[in-house]
């Protein structure tokens, strides 16, 4: 028991110093170069555009998408779902209907997702389902288009939303959002020193 | 490990793990079977029951989480949006075999509490996550517009 204790302790402290580590690892803006710059972004295009964070990131359009294996292809969400304005779908069959708040982890394959937090769409001006690489990286690092953010906002953003946490944890039968979400900021930070570099379209 | 659940204005001390489904507490422990279970997946809508005031799949709803926070269900469901809906129904003979009904009037009486006069558009959209085997879906759309008829009459 003492020997379990101290091996989870150890962990623990090992995993609070690798946090520490990264966060004080940090790149200083201009330290990157724009080959590495682009390597991250390439990194950051894959989780953006990964099934766990797109299918929530539709736009305008309000509707969220439906994909994985018993999908066959990807498809809107069922039952005529529409986030609407609030994106929350206030204005009709608001997403907590199903998607309960709950800090309990989803166990029923199939069942509706969860998280501590109301469950909503990203803000429709965040939208970029099916959009290229370089189409979401230009939306990116605008701030005209982002909701006013550079890149430490953004860094910090996906750090913090609890529905965006929910794409590294999404229960079973989902797969999760490549990478780490530690990785993912990392590479917002070192996207973000190397200047915001996008690749060509 | 016991929890108190405040189900139709009563207080009831259960004894469930917390993340036990309220739907299986309301059919199991409380027996109040009108609240059906279809798919327990959030899919079918059967198992709507209002929480807060609101509409809920009681099949993903965990019992720990609830707190002190209202549970209604379809045997205590009341107000005018409730009678309204229960006048329309019978008048129209909405039900086929039922099995889906008392998820879809839950769901009916919040859509008219929110919006008394919908529009088909509205009505679909809300309505969309209650599936009915028996295809009611044409009567359901009618019951509620009569119903909307009856509350501004
Ligand atoms: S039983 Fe809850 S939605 Fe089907
Ligand atoms: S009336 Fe039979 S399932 Fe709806």
């Amino acid at each position: 028991m003492r020997k379990l204790l101290m091996a989870s302790m150890i962990a623990t402290a090992a995993s609070i110093v690798a946090a520490a580590a990264l966060t004080s690892d940090y790149p200083k803006p201009g330290s990157v170069d724009r080959a590495t710059g682009l390597e991250a972004w390439a990194r950051i295009y894959e989780v953006a555009s990964h099934p766990r964070c797109s299918n929530c990131h539709v736009g305008e359009s309000g509707i969220p998408m439906w994909s994985g294996p018993s999908y066959g292809e990807t498809r809107p969400h069922g039952m005529k779902i529409v986030a609407g304005e609030s994106r929350i779908g206030n204005e009709t069959l608001p997403c907590g209907t199903c998607h309960v708040k709950s800090d309990r982890p989803q166990t029923i394959p199939h069942a509706a997702p969860r998280a501590n937090g109301d469950w909503q769409l990203a803000p429709a001006g965040a939208g970029w389902f099916g959009r290229s690489s370089n189409w979401i990286c230009e939306q990116l690092r605008d701030p005209a288009r982002n909701g006013g953010m550079d890149y430490l906002k953004l860094a910090n953003h996906a750090g913090h939303d609890v529905i965006l946490l929910w794409a590294w944890s999404p229960g079973p039968g989902r797969e999760p959002a490549p990478y780490s979400n530690a990785e993912h900021r990392m590479d917002i930070h070192t996207w973000g020193a190397a200047g915001q570099p996008c690749p060509p379209e | 490990m016991a929890i108190t659940l405040n189900v139709n204005k009563t207080e009831h001390s259960v004894h469930a793990p917390p993340d036990t489904p309220l739907l299986w507490v309301l059919r199991d422990e409380l027996k109040l079977t009108g609240t059906k279970y279809g798919c327990g997946i959030a899919h079918c809508g059967a198992c709507t029951v209002h929480l807060d005031g609101g509409p809920v799949r009681s099949c993903q709803v965990a019992v720990g989480d609830i707190g002190t926070s209202p549970i209604t269900t379809i045997e205590a469901v009341e107000g005018p949006e409730a009678d309204a809906v229960r006048q329309a129904w019978k008048e129209l003979d909405v039900v086929q075999c039922g099995f889906c009904q008392s998820g879809q009037i839950m769901q009916a009486i919040d859509l008219l509490t929110f919006e008394p006069t919908p529009t088909d558009g509205l009505i679909d959209s809300v309505m969309g996550g209650n599936a009915c085997r028996c295809a009611t879906y044409v009567r359901i759309r009618a019951g509620i517009h009569r119903a909307a008829e009856i509350l501004a009459s």
